[in-house]
């Protein structure tokens, strides 16, 4: 055997980066950072990237942080088949950075977005952040990995195993002048079909496209069409929470009242039942995690995450109502109450709307609108109707059709928010900037999830107005046992509608991300 | 308890198994994989013959990695490549020797193995003569094993019925090199592809298959025109600068009408013609009969793209033509092959930097065993039927000659039919997998239930192994040591990185111990210890050859990383390429024939029961019939069962769309539960499916009909219906065809005028 040569110094005679160990890289100036180039006239769809990352990194197959999909257009034989390489754009905006509750990613100062694993909470909100499904959860880890450019290799003048090992030298990596990328190039050669325009998140990565392509290109995977996480965890915690602000509200509301008018004040019953909604739906949030026993971390970066915001105000919100639901039981009210219930009022809200928030994202075009924080304020109608429930049980007729009245109201704002919802799916025109999302996920509405989405159409306007109108009109006739049924059957039926909703508004969430192959996808879960 | 409870909290994350250490050879890597010794060796995959370093840590191979330094790859491997370290550890390996006993294959011990099939074979063979044993090896083995086993086959156990999967894929070449040039011997090398003006690609989709010769096809680009010629717009074809969707099977009349193009322009090299060749006047009367309105009839081109092509290729200075399994798997792949030649002939483009006729191999020794493999000639490029290299090869190895064969046995298909008349009674297979990759599986399955003996050599369970009687339990790749033989002449060194696994032996050790149990080991491997004696060996009898050792040894291989043959005096660092200016061609008088074959139609061609034509062939995630790579997670993961590529206008004349389920039928049988690809990469009434997969057995529909030259099956073409849901009856293609009809016999009629007028010109 001779000896074996020591190949960091030996540069691969290609005059390219590929199939060469060593890399050398003109030291960044002020301004610069590291970027991939990928070739996608050079790529002929092999997956040495994908495997040469893996074996770098010791992933899993089922974790990859570097994939290639496939796009094909033309009618034969005019036909362009091309490949995109993808994994990480070391964006100058990272939008997994700035979700990030725990600020677990690092912009480096050479530009690469890398990921410090052991501040992270696995709460996987970078997965839906970020526009090219770059991070990705790694279950045995608990956490989320992503690619690092090979930064270590880097900074040791080592190539990066895709570069090294792309036998094409379709992958490169290039000094970028951040300024200028943005000023022009960017919008020249930052694109690439079926990614999100490169301005959302600042991304770097630099595309080679062949110069003539067809008008019309199709991913490979157009008719591999997977939902996404049905998240039931969330829709548990986001229901309870959402639920226990409206009906906290009325029961302010009602506290108030009660000082000027003849009214009774809020039972305790109904105080303890709203907090708990929240006291359990919170924790459980923290199923979701990878985590769960670092879940406090989660408030870590309030400066610009959704999700620390979130986590702050509910939880504040939470142990305000603890108090408040105290002062009930030991029966202290008067002004020091109703201020610290409008505190409480106030801090819900902001919650709730930091809830909603979190999934404001461009990554996901369903759930990126203002009807989405609409809808997560309409949906405790369900609050008013529990409180309606309680009243109508303590023989209090009189509150109880006062918080019917609310419901209705709520719940007809909340029907009316749910067509206006889906007469979004057909307004989307194929010149929509997330038409392929957007018809991908009415497919799964229609499709995938038909018989849920069926019951929901139904069942959401009988309980949400046709039942709790029944109840009104049973508790003005006298009829208690009339009222309570159809009040009991409401708080059941619309629980189930909204929970069926909920769990529809995750499992059709098709993420922006990357053309996938035709039995693997976007090889993403 | 307390594990669960911290794995439900998320406790910890395992930075350990995922952290980078300090390789002082390659760099940061996985630390859990972190080698402890780096071996080089050469990739046990194709016939591209990448250099590369197995890495072993505590005496398991844990990295495989491109060697920069190796002038084929350059630091870089396929993704099979770059996990092949994982196939040594695939869970269907053989592990150790087996007996059938009772219906269920048993564990036993080497001995019990060897001396059961030693005494069966012998059994066998006095009852019913020698040649009632039939031997099927393969293209895998290494060069040293390959010798070592023909030596057995053919003067141990006297067997002429001795074949390798070779005739599955490259004996085209072979006998169509031989035809034109008197010697098997790919004239090229990549180097060559890198440098030429002009690559023809012919029907190879080297960037599916042969990744790594991508990278010297794009070297030189700007100054380099690629054509691709293919009826499947294939993966390579999207680096073409001309794209050529031929019609299937048409090659030849192609081949011979660029041949008369050439001739009518005057473009053809008259010195070399007059210097070098032999038959020139016959073959330009031959090629009147191929003039550009009929080829273009033939082949469904354009008669301006013919003249384009024809004057591309001729007059740039430097051209070459590469091809794989769309010319050689063909009923006239030999003559398809020689009429590469004839063009190469005509106008000299062969021994000149970037000009060469290139087949490109398959397997990653299918060279190895032309050489000395004892199969289709006597080791060293000998030929049965002459007497004095009969001679020569007995007097070199010191055997009797009487006991070298005057004539080859059956081929590979003539074997199957041989076993199916009942005439061969007792067949071992090495290294391969008929049960998958041999033509119309119906046929070939009955036929070797009929054995009274099947005993199959493998490193993994393979679908045959399944079958078998006896199995002996083979090691492979980084488990042992020899030489491996690329495309391009290149011997390179493949060495042992690790111990085969449980009771697994070398290749090299199961023919040397069993040649002891049979009685021949003296007589045949006196004093053999180790593949570095065979090796000696085949330097000896290869001296004077055209593919000559003689000037090679280990330790000069790897110093140079591999080395092209011939290798001796004359050329000490190696060959780039055949039959320069110094180098006479290897028919008798020295000069090359130009061969004179008239091209047919399908034999099958596509009809009323069968419309559509199916094309089989490769993808990239996989090799072969997946024994290996079906083990691989990350390959499987990406293709792991086969598909069904449908031009989107027949998926909806039959109503199917991506993701459906199809039917495949032919004459021959049926494929079910095929998955539909819709996908314009496939010409209408085309289909293309890969052939790697035994669950959906798309050889089960190919046929039985063979080069008569060569051996080698038609697998590209078969006329196919195809059955779904919405359309049980199929497909029915009359008004299509007819259409089709009458629109190309206007064209035909206008280019044959077109013709006519570029003759004038």
């Amino acid at each position: 055997m001779t000896a074996v040569e020591s190949f960091i110094d030996y540069k691969a005679q290609t005059g390219l980066q590929c199939g060469s160990y060593s890399l050398q890289l003109p030291p960044l100036k002020e301004g610069q950072q590291y970027r991939f180039h990928f070739d996608a006239t050079k790529c002929i769809g092999c997956h040495c990237c994908e495997v040469a990352c893996n074996e770098q990194n010791n992933n899993p197959p089922q974790i990859k942080w570097r994939r290639v999909g496939e796009v094909e257009g033309g009618e034969f034989p005019h036909v362009l088949q091309m490949f995109l390489s993808i994994s990480c754009n070391h964006c100058i905006d990272p939008a997994c950075l700035k979700g990030c509750p725990t600020n677990a990613y690092i912009k480096l100062e050479n530009g690469i977005v890398i990921h410090d694993d052991p501040a992270c909470i696995g709460c996987q909100y970078c997965t839906w952040n970020c526009p090219y499904d770059a991070p990705i959860f790694h279950e045995e880890r608990h956490i989320v990995t992503k690619c690092h450019m090979c930064y270590d290799r880097i900074e040791a003048g080592q190539t990066p195993a895709c570069v090294q090992a792309c036998p094409e030298g379709a992958i490169e990596i290039e000094v970028v002048d951040v300024e200028r990328w943005l000023a022009e190039d960017m919008e020249k050669e930052g694109n690439a079909p079926y990614l999100i325009d490169a301005r959302y998140t600042k991304a770097t990565t630099r595309y080679t496209l062949p110069e003539e392509m067809p008008e019309h290109l199709e991913p490979m995977d157009r008719d591999l069409i997977r939902p996404a996480h049905r998240e039931l965890p969330l829709v548990v915690m986001t229901l309870l929470t959402q639920v226990s602000l409206v009906g906290f509200i009325a029961l302010f509301l009602g506290d108030l009242a009660a000082e000027f008018t003849q009214l009774p004040e809020p039972s305790f019953a109904m105080v303890s039942l709203v907090f708990a909604l929240s006291a359990i739906g919170l924790p459980f949030s923290a199923l979701h995690l990878g985590r769960p026993i670092k879940a406090v971390n989660a408030m870590k970066n309030l400066k610009t995450s959704w999700l620390s915001r979130e986590a702050v105000a509910l939880g504040a919100f939470t142990a305000l109502m603890g108090v408040v639901t105290l002062l009930y039981y030991l029966n202290i009210d008067g002004p020091l109450r109703l201020l610290l219930e409008a505190v409480t009022a106030v801090v819900g809200i902001y919650g709730i709307y930091a809830q909603s928030m979190i999934y404001r994202i461009p990554a996901k075009p369903t759930w990126n609108r203002a009807v989405t924080t609409y809808r997560f304020f309409s949906t405790g109608y369900i609050g008013t109707q529990i409180l309606a429930l309680i009243a109508t049980l303590e023989g209090n007729p009189q509150v109880a059709n006062i918080l019917l009245a609310i419901s209705i109201l709520l719940g007809s704002v909340h029907i009316y928010l749910f067509f206006e919802s889906q007469r979004f799916y057909e307004m989307v025109g194929e010149d929509h900037e997330f038409s392929y999302q957007i018809g991908r996920a009415q497919y799964l509405l229609e499709h995938t999830f038909r018989k849920l989405f069926h019951f929901r159409k139904i069942s959401l306007p009988l309980g949400a107005v046709v039942l709790p109108l029944f109840a009104t009109i049973a508790l003005n006739a006298g009829s208690f046992g009339f009222a309570f049924a159809f009040q009991l059957f409401g708080v059941v039926l619309a629980s189930a509608t909204e929970f069926v909703g909920r769990l529809l508004f995750y499992a059709t969430a098709v993420k922006t991300g990357m053309p996938g192959n035709f039995f693997a996808g976007a090889q993403r879960p | 308890m307390v594990r669960r409870i911290k794995e439900l909290l998320g406790v910890e994350i395992k930075e350990e198994r995922y952290a980078l250490a300090d390789d002082p050879i390659f760099g940061k890597i996985a630390k859990a994989k972190k080698p402890d010794r780096w071996v080089r060796s050469t990739c046990g995959y194709c016939g591209v013959g990448c250099g590369l370093y197995i890495g072993v840590k505590e005496g398991r191979a844990t990295y495989t990695k491109g060697d920069p330094k190796h002038p084929v790859n350059i630091g870089t491997l396929c993704p099979k490549g770059l996990s092949e370290h994982q196939m040594l550890y695939a869970p269907n390996r053989t592990l150790t020797p087996k007996i059938r006993k009772g219906g269920r294959l048993v564990d036993v011990g080497w001995e019990e193995a060897f001396d059961y099939t030693a005494q069966k074979f012998r059994q066998i063979q006095e009852r019913y003569g020698k040649g009632a044993l039939a031997v099927i090896s393969t293209g895998q083995l290494l060069t040293e094993e390959f010798y070592a086993l023909g030596k057995l086959v053919q003067l141990g156990l006297q067997t002429t019925n001795y074949d390798g999967n070779t005739t599955l894929c490259m004996a085209s070449a072979v006998m169509g090199y031989k035809q034109s040039f008197g010697s098997d011997g790919p004239p090229g090398s990549y180097g060559d592809i890198a440098r030429a003006d002009v690559v023809l690609v012919i029907g190879a989709n080297l960037a599916d298959n042969h990744p790594i010769i991508v990278h010297h096809l794009m070297k030189n680009r700007r100054n380099k025109k690629i054509v691709v010629i293919d009826p499947r717009r294939s993966k390579t074809s999207q680096l073409a600068d001309i794209y050529v969707p031929i019609k299937p099977r048409t090659d030849l009349a192609l081949l011979n009408g660029l041949a008369y193009i050439i001739w009518e322009q005057g473009w053809y090299n008259e010195t070399f013609i007059k210097g070098y060749t032999n038959g020139w006047r016959e073959f330009v009367g031959h090629i009147q009969n191929y003039k550009p309105g009929e080829v273009a009839y033939i082949t469904g081109l354009d008669t301006k793209l013919l003249y384009q092509l024809a004057k591309l290729y001729a007059t740039n200075e430097k051209s070459l033509i590469c091809w794989t399994m769309g010319i050689n798997q063909s009923a006239q792949g030999t003559d398809t092959v020689s009429a590469i030649n004839n063009l190469a002939l005509m106008t000299g483009k062969i021994g000149k930097e970037g000009s060469a006729p290139f087949s490109i191999t398959g397997q990653c020794n299918a060279m190895g065993t032309r050489e000395f493999g004892f199969t289709s000639a006597i080791p060293g490029y000998r030929k049965f039927e002459s007497e004095r290299d009969r001679q020569e090869y007995a007097d070199l190895v010191g055997v009797p000659v009487d006991l070298v064969p005057t004539k080859r046995g059956y081929r590979y298909g003539e074997i199957i039919d041989a076993i199916d008349r009942g005439e061969i009674k007792a067949l071992w297979v090495i290294c391969t997998n008929p049960l998958v990759s041999f033509p119309d599986q119906n046929r070939v399955r009955r036929a070797l239930k009929k054995l009274e003996l099947l005993v199959v050599q493998d490193a993994f369970m393979s679908d045959t192994a399944h079958i078998a009687d006896v199995i002996f339990a083979a090691a492979t790749w980084g488990e042992k040591e020899g030489t491996y033989t690329n495309s391009e002449r290149r011997c390179n060194k493949a060495n042992k990185a690790v111990e085969p696994p449980a009771q697994s032996k070398s290749d090299f050790e199961i023919v040397l111990e069993f040649s002891g149990s049979f009685g021949v080991r003296d007589l045949l491997f006196p004093g053999w210890r180790e593949p570095r004696d065979a090796f000696e060996e085949i330097r000896r009898i290869s001296k004077g050859r055209l593919c000559d050792y003689s000037g090679m040894s280990y330790e000069k291989i790897e110093a140079l990383g591999g080395i092209q043959w011939p290798c001796n005096e004359s050329y000490p660092q190696g060959c780039a390429r055949l039959y320069g200016e110094d180098m006479p061609f290897a028919h008798g008088d020295g000069r090359a024939r130009f061969i004179a074959a008239d091209w047919r139609p399908l034999e099958e061609p596509p009809s009323r029961a069968f419309p559509l034509l199916l094309n089989t062939g490769r993808t990239v995630e996989h090799f072969h019939t997946r024994t290996k790579t079906g083990q691989i997670a990350i390959l499987d993961s990406l293709a792991p069962e086969a598909w069904i590529d449908i031009n989107p206008r027949d998926a909806a004349r039959l109503g199917v769309k991506n993701y459906d389920r199809i039917t495949l039928k032919s004459p021959r049988g049926r494929v079910e539960n095929l998955v539909v690809r819709v996908t314009n990469l496939v010409a209408p009434g085309q289909l293309f499916v890969p052939f790697h997969y035994g669950t959906q057995l798309v050889n089960t529909l190919t046929q039985s009909l063979f080069d008569p030259i060569s051996g080698e099956p038609n697998y590209k073409q078969t006329a196919v219906q195809i059955i779904s849901e919405k359309s049980p009856q199929g497909l029915t293609l009359e008004d299509e065809i007819a259409g089709e009809l009458t629109m190309e016999e206007g064209s035909r009629s206008r280019e044959k005028s077109m013709a006519k007028e570029g003759q004038k010109a």
